[in-house]
C-alpha cells in the first residue's frame, strides 16, 4: 500500500468517486473507517450520495444514427451495496467488510453509463465491455484512459425533485404506479418522496415499489439485443427496500434519488405480465386467495416435472406445470421454493461456458426478489410473480441453448474428482475449497461441495467459505448480489433439494467469467482491516 | 409404475423406441457419409441463432457433431471447419467442434459396445 497524502474526508471521497478514481476512493473509504472511526453505514450513505446524480440515463435504449437500437446498461452501483449489506451479516467480523469494499471499488466505475457506452466517459463499461481504449486510445497507448480518472465532469440526466403531496395514500400509490408504467419519472419520483415521508406509509410503499419492479420484465431475451431489462427493475426495487431499511428511511434520500426515477425509464416491458395475468384469470380465478404455504408442497415427482419444464421445456410447459401445482392446492412459496431448487440443475449439470452464467443468474436474482416479496408482504398478485420468475429462468436457458455449444469450454465432470474430495478430512476441506474457488476450478470445487454436503450437516461455514472466496473478485457487483440471493434462498427453502442451491452457487462462483484477473481490491481490504486468516 | 403395467411392458415400449431410433441412425449414417461440403455447410448454418428453428433445434448440435465424427470423412470435415473458421468469432463454436482435436476426443469418448448396432450417441 503506497503512502496516502492528506486527510481522508467525505469531501475527498466524493471528489474521488465523481472523478472516477476508484482506487483512491476505496482507500479513502477505508481510511475514514479505520483512521477516523467513521461508521460503515455513514460511509455507505456518503458513497451513495456522491454517485446518485450520475447514475440515471435518459433511456435504456439508444437509437443509433442508422435507426437501429442498442441497449444501455442499468446502474449496478446500488446493486453492489445491496448485496454487500446483505452479505455483511453472513460473513462474520471484519470479513463482512469485504463485500462493502468491493461495492465501493465498483462505484466510481459505474457512473454515467450512457456516456460510457459511447466512449465519452471512463468506467467499467467503457473499459471492458465497449473496449473504448482500443477505439479511442489516449496519447500514451500503454495507459487505458477509460480506466479513469475522468477528463470531464459526469453528466446529470435527471435532477432531484421535490416531494409531491396531497391526496389520499391510495390515490397517490395508484398515481405512482401509473406514472412508473407510463414513464413519467418526475411524477413517480415526487409521489414516492411524498409518501416516504410518513412512516405509516412505508410498508405499503415498499410493497408497491416491489410490485412495480417485478411486473416490468421482458417476455423473452432471445434475439432481442437491448430490448430487455433482465430483471433490473425488480433488482433495483429490492435494493431500495433493503438499503433504506439499513440506512433508515429518514436517512435515505439519495438512495431514493438513485433508484426510483429509473423504475420509470424506457423501455417498460409488460408483455409477460399481461400474458400471466390473462392465463391466471382464465385458469386460476381464485388466485388472490391461494395461501403462501400449504400442507401440499411439491412431491419428488413434481420437482422432477418442474425441473424438466424449466431446464428443458418451453414457456408453455412452464406455465402448464406451475398451473397444475396451484390447481391441486400448492402454496405460493411451495412453488416458488421449488422453482429456485429446480433451476439449480441448470447451473449444476448444464452450464459450462463462463459467459453463459450471466443471464440465468439474473433470473435467479429476480426470483429471489419475488420470493422475498411473497415472504414479507401481502399482495393479491403474488402468485403471478412465481410464473414470471420461472418463465424468466426458462427463457434465459432457452436463449443460451439457441447458441451452438463451444466444445473448447467443456468442463470435466465433477464426479471425476469425487474420490479425491472424499479423501480430504472434513476438518481440512473448507480451506481446500477456498483455494479451488479462487483458482476457478469448477470440477474440483463442485466435487468438494458434493463430498462435504454428504459428510456433514454443517452448512454455515460452507456458505461462508464460498462467499468469502467469491468476494475476492473485483469490478463485479453481480458477485455480491448473487451471493445474497443464494444464501437467502437457501435459508428459506423448504424443498428436499435445498442443498442444490449450494451446489449451484459454488459452480457459479467457481466458473462465472471474471472482470479482472487480479485481487487488488481484496488487498486494499487486507491492508486496512487486517482480517485473521485472510 | 401403475398397478396395471409391468416392468416388462415398460421395457418392451422402450425397446420399440430403440429399434425405431436405430433404423433412423442407419439412414443418418448413409447420408452423412455421402454428404458434400456444401450440404454440410448448409446444415450447420441452420444452427445460427438468427436462423435456428429454436433451442430445441440448436440443442441437437452436439449429437450432430458426434454423428459427423463417427461416420464422416476427415477431409470433408476439415474443409467444412475451414470455411466456418474463416467466418470469424460468431461461428467459432462450429469451427471448434469440427477441429481435429475435438474429433479425436469425440471418437475416443463415444463408446461402441460390441453388442450394439451403432455407437452410443447422446440423444439431446
Amino acid at each position: 500500500m503506497g503512502l496516502i497524502q492528506g486527510a481522508a474526508t467525505v469531501d475527498r471521497l466524493r471528489e474521488e468517486i465523481q472523478g472516477v478514481r476508484y482506487r483512491d476512493a476505496t482507500s479513502t473509504f477505508c481510511r475514514l473507517m479505520t483512521e477516523q472511526d467513521r461508521p460503515l453505514k455513514d460511509m455507505i450513505k456518503a458513497a451513495i450520495a456522491s454517485a446518485a446524480p450520475y447514475v440515471q440515463v435518459p433511456s435504456h435504449l439508444m437509437q443509433l444514427p442508422n435507426g437501429e437500437l442498442r441497449g444501455v446498461n442499468y446502474d449496478h452501483t446500488i446493486l453492489g451495496w445491496r448485496g454487500a449489506i446483505s452479505l455483511m451479516g453472513e460473513l462474520g467480523g471484519s470479513r463482512g467488510i469485504l463485500p462493502n469494499i468491493q461495492a465501493m471499488w465498483y462505484v466510481p466505475q459505474g457512473l454515467n453509463v450512457w456516456e460510457q457506452v459511447i466512449c465519452e466517459f471512463p468506467g467499467h463499461y467503457a473499459r471492458d465491455g465497449e473496449q473504448c481504449g482500443k477505439k479511442f486510445p489516449g496519447p500514451d497507448e500503454s495507459v487505458n484512459r477509460f480506466d479513469g480518472p475522468a477528463w470531464s465532469v459526469p453528466r446529470i440526466y435527471f435532477q432531484d425533485h421535490d416531494p409531491i403531496e396531497g391526496g389520499s395514500v391510495d390515490e397517490r400509490l395508484a398515481r405512482m404506479n401509473w406514472a412508473i408504467s407510463e414513464g413519467d419519472k418526475a411524477e413517480a419520483y415526487g409521489l414516492f418522496l411524498g409518501l416516504a415521508r410518513d412512516p405509516v406509509n412505508r410498508r405499503r410503499l415498499k410493497d408497491a415499489i416491489l410490485f412495480a419492479g417485478i411486473t416490468d420484465l421482458q417476455d423473452t431475451i432471445i434475439n432481442r439485443g437491448g430490448y430487455q431489462n433482465i430483471g433490473h427493475k425488480a433488482l433495483r426495487a429490492r435494493a431500495l427496500v433493503d438499503i433504506a431499511d439499513y440506512l433508515g428511511w429518514d436517512n435515505a434520500h439519495e438512495l431514493f434519488y438513485t433508484v426510483v426515477p429509473d423504475l420509470g425509464c424506457s423501455p417498460r416491458l409488460y408483455g409477460l405480465w399481461s400474458e400471466i395475468c390473462t392465463i391466471c384469470k382464465m385458469e386460476l380465478p381464485g388466485y388472490a386467495s391461494i395461501p403462501k404455504r400449504s400442507d401440499k408442497p411439491l412431491t419428488e415427482r413434481e420437482l422432477d416435472v418442474l425441473t424438466e419444464a424449466i431446464v428443458w421445456g418451453g414457456p408453455f410447459d412452464v406455465n402448464a406445470a406451475i398451473m397444475g401445482f396451484f390447481k391441486r392446492g400448492a402454496g405460493i412459496l411451495d412453488v416458488g421454493d421449488a422453482v429456485i431448487a429446480c433451476f439449480q440443475r441448470y447451473l449444476i449439470d448444464v452450464l459450462e461456458h463462463p459467459n453463459a452464467f450471466l443471464h440465468p443468474t439474473h433470473a435467479l436474482d429476480y426470483m429471489n426478489v419475488v420470493q422475498s416479496w411473497v415472504r414479507d408482504y401481502d399482495n393479491p398478485h403474488q402468485v403471478k410473480a412465481v410464473f414470471m420468475g420461472a418463465r424468466f429462468m426458462n427463457d434465459t436457458i432457452r436463449s443460451n441453448a439457441n447458441f451452438p455449444r463451444d466444445p473448447t469450454f467443456n468442463l470435466e465432470p465433477r464426479a471425476k474428482y469425487r474420490s479425491w474430495a472424499d479423501d480430504i478430512p472434513i476438518d481440512r476441506l473448507l480451506p481446500v475449497l477456498k483455494d479451488h474457488v479462487l483458482a476457478q476450478d469448477a470440477p474440483r470445487s463442485c466435487a468438494l461441495v458434493d463430498s462435504y454436503l454428504e459428510r456433514t450437516s454443517e452448512r454455515h461455514d460452507l456458505l461462508d467459505t464460498i462467499t468469502y472466496a467469491a468476494c475476492h473478485w473485483q469490478n463485479d457487483p453481480h458477485v455480491m448480489r448473487n451471493g445474497a440471493s443464494s444464501l437467502e434462498e437457501f435459508r428459506h427453502n423448504r424443498t428436499s433439494r435445498r442443498d442444490d442451491i449450494i451446489r449451484g452457487y459454488v459452480k457459479h462462483q467457481s466458473r462465472y467469467v471474471k472482470r479482472a484477473p487480479t485481487h487488488d481490491c481484496f488487498h486494499v481490504y487486507v491492508d486496512y482491516f487486517k482480517p485473521a486468516n485472510a | 409404475m401403475s398397478d396395471d403395467q409391468t416392468l416388462a411392458e415398460f421395457w418392451r415400449i422402450r425397446n420399440a423406441a430403440a429399434v425405431t431410433l436405430a433404423l433412423t441412425e442407419e439412414q443418418m449414417r448413409r447420408v452423412v457419409q455421402t454428404a458434400s461440403v456444401e450440404q454440410l455447410v448448409a446444415l450447420f448454418e441452420t444452427f445460427s441463432p438468427a436462423r435456428s428453428a429454436g433451442p430445441e433445434w440448436t440443442r441437437t448440435f452436439d449429437p450432430l457433431v458426434e454423428h459427423l465424427w463417427a461416420w464422416g470423412d476427415s477431409e470433408t470435415i476439415a474443409a467444412v471447419a475451414e470455411l466456418f473458421r474463416a467466418r470469424g468469432l460468431p461461428w467459432a463454436s462450429v469451427a471448434n467442434a469440427l477441429s481435429p482435436n475435438q474429433g479425436d476426443r469425440l471418437r475416443a469418448a463415444t463408446p461402441h459396445p460390441s453388442w450394439a448396432r451403432q455407437p452410443a450417441f447422446g440423444l439431446i
